[in-house]
């Protein structure tokens, strides 16, 4: 990655506007030890939509913090219209016109949206004048193009995520910003409200302000952004590119970097072994509201990865499956044994480890030393009176050598210890058990890259030794070069269960898209099948394998062989021709009389999306392509494109 | 595998250091500075007899105070242990009327640990907070006392029941013998026991003790219960102490328990306390007491002394753990 050159990069296109209106060059940041910027730039043109880019962990929100005054910054410097900037706080910030849409919103929920907006007014002395923030909130909302969307004397606690932020953005607008930062916005949003907020964010631009758009998603960040500028590991590694002249593989290159990449390769070829004993499974769970369908089967020392979109219900299908959450269905087996824990403590006993996500608020007990906080989960399967710490010594010693971890610190402080170590332990917290089922949920959120690598090669050891490990994580790159299949969710419902080996980020992610779009494409493709008496599809073809997301099947004589998440080889479907072919033609099968017509898909970027296949019974009579292609076109308007 | 970096405060630790880290060495430190300096004030102070009197009066609140503890570790608070104390104290008088001695005392017992179980249970298993339904529970407590008492002191006990008190082994009287070996329990239940260590779990993060598969529920509900049915232990001491039975008896007990578990150097936030401390805190509030007495200090002042100390070891204790904790 060293070639490419950041000077070269740094050059915006010749007819931008000249002069960045802020720039933040060599910005240092450190926690505590962990150094969460090691000379971040960053230049803001006015009126711009910037990107900024990076994997999780990359530093991309303790940034936009410095930028905002949220944080001070330990070196470097920030001149905002050629003028050095030191912001000491976030309040200081907003005098400058900055302002920061935070991830978790900071607004007061007992209040009303009005009084909200207008937060920061509420301190000014004098009495206020409810009638005119009123209208100059109905203003705001206005020129946002969102008045209906947001009754401003509801509480904001009644709000949704979405409406959240608007308030968030209309205070921004209430305090004259010039230029808002929106930390990672779409989190916690659905597709529309995505949509929605691109267009309030288009609205801005046009009215004058400049916005910086944080994000470690690709799509999102080619719909919106002008310009983009990449970090990793705390450095800003691609400055001010433009987003027009990127391509998707590029950006992933500058995100991940070569030191990753380096990593997948072991894991995937260990995928082609012997068959091997089950050692978990679980069929059709549900735990309402989040998970409603989800099945999947962990083997002996193999790594299991659960992908999808934040917020799919991956972290509850984990927690439901270790007792923690009800559930209201699903049949689960562990070694061979019928398993329904009624609370976690039943799950460890029958041997289950469970990392959680959030490591400070699931995870470590503060209080106690890095040895008891180990022992937690022997604790809990403990059945005895008394402690019986000693019956897990000889395991403990051999643990801690592996960690690297000096004996002499087992009864300090667990909090002493870097993130990376913390997770380590609270991992090795269930290696202690020795379990035959271990779980994780986001292992590497808040890790730096270095420690990163070694709870890879941990967890892969692990699973060498005979484990069966689930791996949940938001992070693609990651579930690919770990886990030797993953089974993806969306929406609560697992559609997919596919090697990895077979799989890159963007087919991923199209499997990943949210069930909302999934659901009316269905409907599209049953509408098609049902019309034309055949089977319809969407399906990704990959050399010589098959991606199915969705298929309609409405005549069986017309079946093409496969399903939605099926990955089969091409030549084991029933119209292997046409889809070897891929041609414009109506393709006649010659051994089964199915005829098809594929049509391929591109995204509102000419990125490319697959192909939607039409597949009739050849016995009858066949509409000609052009017939064929005019009757389903009106049908594929309706489609709903993956952003 | 990297190794770890290692933060130098900590590596720099000396013995010296670590003990003067622990707080309770710091509480005893305090506690015998108080009584070198009461010795030396007055010379009563370090008689046998005034020192049983310490003694004597550490040993209601003492009670109290363990259970006060266990609650506090977990993150809550117990306001009903004085009316709890009044309540199982009438109900004791009146068992008295009618059992045996043993029997009367393990029923108010037993009623004590009840109430506690159903605080505990509102407490942990609808997630109210423990100071209200506690509030609630104290208000409860004292109108049933006076309502079973006929709000009026018993004072017909039978004369055996004040043996409870002062028969002595060993020269010990045997209710600061109940007492010590309460706290003994007390502190092998708390560092030696899986029920124990799951107290502390509990208090320090409730969450990760959950995911961890502690049973949070049960030993979140523990606590109320010891707590109440110590009160009923406490409640039996005091009476036999004064051979009579006040519907008022307990009153203001929780303030001194709570000040006596947080001199302690229990964090009210749960998770950091310890027995040991909660004893030296009730020492060290019973020799202000006593001390103040001795030189003849008007006793409207004990509560500023006592006040004052509370105050300065919680600021102590928050100045200590933030440097301790800071980032």
């Amino acid at each position: 990655m060293k070639a490419e050159d950041p000077e070269a990069a740094a050059q915006p296109q010749a007819n931008s506007v000249p002069k960045p209106m802020l720039i933040a060059a060599g910005i240092q940041k450190a926690f505590d030890r962990t150094r969460a910027l090691a000379g971040a730039d960053l230049d803001i043109y006015p009126g711009e939509v910037l990107g900024l880019l990076g994997a999780n962990g990359a530093g991309k929100s303790t940034l936009s913090k410095v930028i905002s005054g949220h944080l001070t910054r330990d070196d470097g410097s920030i001149t905002l219209q050629e003028r050095p900037l030191n912001l000491r706080s976030a309040r200081e910030a907003i005098e400058y016109g900055i302002t920061m849409v935070m991830q978790e919103t900071s607004l007061a929920p007992d209040l009303s949206v009005l009084e909200n907006v207008f937060l920061a007014e509420l301190g000014r002395p004098g009495l206020l004048s409810y009638r005119r923030l009123k209208r100059r909130a109905e203003e705001i909302l206005d020129r946002l193009g969102q008045k209906e969307t947001l009754p401003l004397d509801r509480e904001v606690r009644l709000l949704s995520a979405a409406q959240r932020q608007l308030v968030e953005i209309a205070k921004a607008l209430a305090l004259n910003s010039t230029l808002i930062i929106f930390d990672e916005p779409t989190a916690s949003l659905s597709p529309p409200e995505v949509e929605r907020l691109f267009q309030v964010m288009t609205n801005l631009k046009r009215s004058g302000h400049t916005l910086v758009f944080v994000s470690h998603r690709l799509e999102e960040v080619f719909a919106i952004t002008d310009r983009v500028t990449v970090m990793r590991e705390g450095r800003t590694v691609a400055k001010s590119l433009d987003t027009a002249s990127l391509r998707q593989a590029e950006l992933i290159r500058l995100m991940v970097g070569q030191e990753i990449k380096s990593v997948p390769a072991n894991s995937a070829t260990k995928a082609a072994k012997s068959p091997r004993t089950r050692v978990f499974e679980v069929k059709h769970l549900s735990s309402a509201p989040a998970v409603r369908d989800v099945s999947l089967t962990v083997h002996k020392g193999e790594i299991v990865g659960l992908g999808g979109l934040v917020g799919a219900g991956r972290s509850e299908t984990v927690e439901a499956i270790f007792g923690l959450r009800l559930r209201q269905n699903g049949e689960l087996f562990l070694d061979g044994k019928e398993y329904a824990p009624r609370r976690a403590g039943d799950a460890i006993r029958a041997g289950i480890g469970f990392v959680a996500e959030d490591r400070r608020i699931q995870g470590i007990v503060p209080d106690f030393s890095v040895r008891e906080n180990l022992l937690l989960g022997h604790l809990a399967a403990s059945r005895k009176f008394g402690l019986g710490y000693s019956q897990r010594k000889v395991k403990l010693d051999e643990l801690i050598e592996k960690l690297g971890l000096p004996a002499e610190r087992l009864d300090t402080n667990m909090l002493n210890f870097s993130g990376g170590m913390q997770q380590k332990i609270i991992i090795a917290r269930w290696l202690l058990l020795e379990p035959s089922l271990l779980i994780l949920d986001e292992p590497t959120k808040g890790v730096d890259i270095g420690t990163r690598t070694s709870i890879y090669s941990m967890l892969r050891h692990v699973a060498e030794a005979g484990v069966g490990v689930i791996v949940v994580s938001s992070d693609f790159e990651e579930l690919l070069s770990l886990c030797e299949r993953i089974v993806v969710i969306s929406d609560g419902v697992s559609i997919a269960d596919v090697p990895s080996a077979m799989l890159n980020e963007e087919k991923l992610t199209l499997f990943a898209a949210p069930r909302t779009s999934m659901e009316q494409n269905s409907a599209v493709l049953r509408d098609i099948a049902h019309d034309l008496n055949g089977a319809a599809f969407w399906t990704l073809v990959d050399q010589d394998r098959l991606f199915c997301l969705y298929a309609a099947v409405t005549n069986d004589q017309a079946d093409p062989g496969f399903r939605a998440g099926d990955t089969p080889m091409i030549s084991d479907t029933r119209i292997p021709a046409a889809l070897s072919r891929r041609s414009d033609a109506l393709v006649l099968e010659a051994e089964n009389q199915l005829g098809t017509l594929l049509l391929s898909v591109l995204s509102d970027r000419g990125h490319d999306m697959g192909w939607i296949g039409v597949t009739l019974d050849g016995r009858s009579p066949l509409p000609s392509a052009e017939q064929l292609r005019g009757r389903i076109e009106g049908f594929l308007g309706r489609i709903v494109k993956p952003q | 595998m990297k190794t770890e970096r290692i933060n130098p405060i900590n590596a720099e630790r000396s013995l010296v250091s670590e003990l003067v880290g622990r707080l309770e060495i710091r509480m005893l430190a305090l506690a015998l500075a108080l009584g070198a300096a009461l010795s030396i004030l007055s010379p009563h102070f370090l008689t046998s007899n005034n020192l049983l009197n310490v003694l004597d009066q550490s040993v209601a609140v003492g009670i109290v105070a363990i259970g006060m503890t266990f609650v506090i570790l977990i993150g809550g608070i117990d306001l009903s242990v004085g009316s709890v104390a009044g309540l199982t104290g009438v109900l004791l008088g009146r068992g008295l009327e009618h059992l045996v001695i043993p029997v009367a005392i393990v029923l108010a017992v037993l009623a004590g640990m009840t109430i506690g179980l159903f605080s505990g249970f509102l407490i942990a298993r609808f997630g109210l907070p423990a100071f209200v339904v506690t509030l609630g529970v104290m208000a409860i407590g004292r109108s049933l006392a006076y309502i079973f008492s006929g709000a009026t002191a018993i004072a017909d006990l039978p004369e055996n029941f004040g043996n409870i008190v002062y028969t002595s082994i060993l020269g010990v009287p045997a209710h600061v013998l109940t007492l010590l070996v309460l706290y003994a329990l007390a502190w092998t239940y708390l560092n030696f026991t899986k029920g124990g260590r799951t107290v502390y779990a509990i208090g320090s993060n409730r969450e990760a003790a959950r995911t961890a598969g502690l049973n949070v529920l049960a030993f979140s509900i523990l606590p109320y219960v010891i707590s109440g049915g110590l009160s009923a232990v406490a409640i039996t001491f005091a009476s036999a102490q004064v051979m009579s039975i006040d519907p008022l008896a307990g009153t203001g007990l929780e303030l001194d328990a709570i000040a006596a578990v947080v001199i302690g150097g229990a964090s009210l936030y749960g998770g950091r306390g310890s027995i040991v401390g909660t004893l030296i805190g009730v020492l060290i509030m019973v020799m202000i007491r006593n001390g103040l007495n001795l030189l003849n200090v008007s006793p409207f002042w004990q509560g500023s002394a006592i006040g004052a100390v509370i105050i300065t070891a919680v600021l102590i204790e928050r100045l200590l753990s933030s440097r301790a904790f800071s980032r």
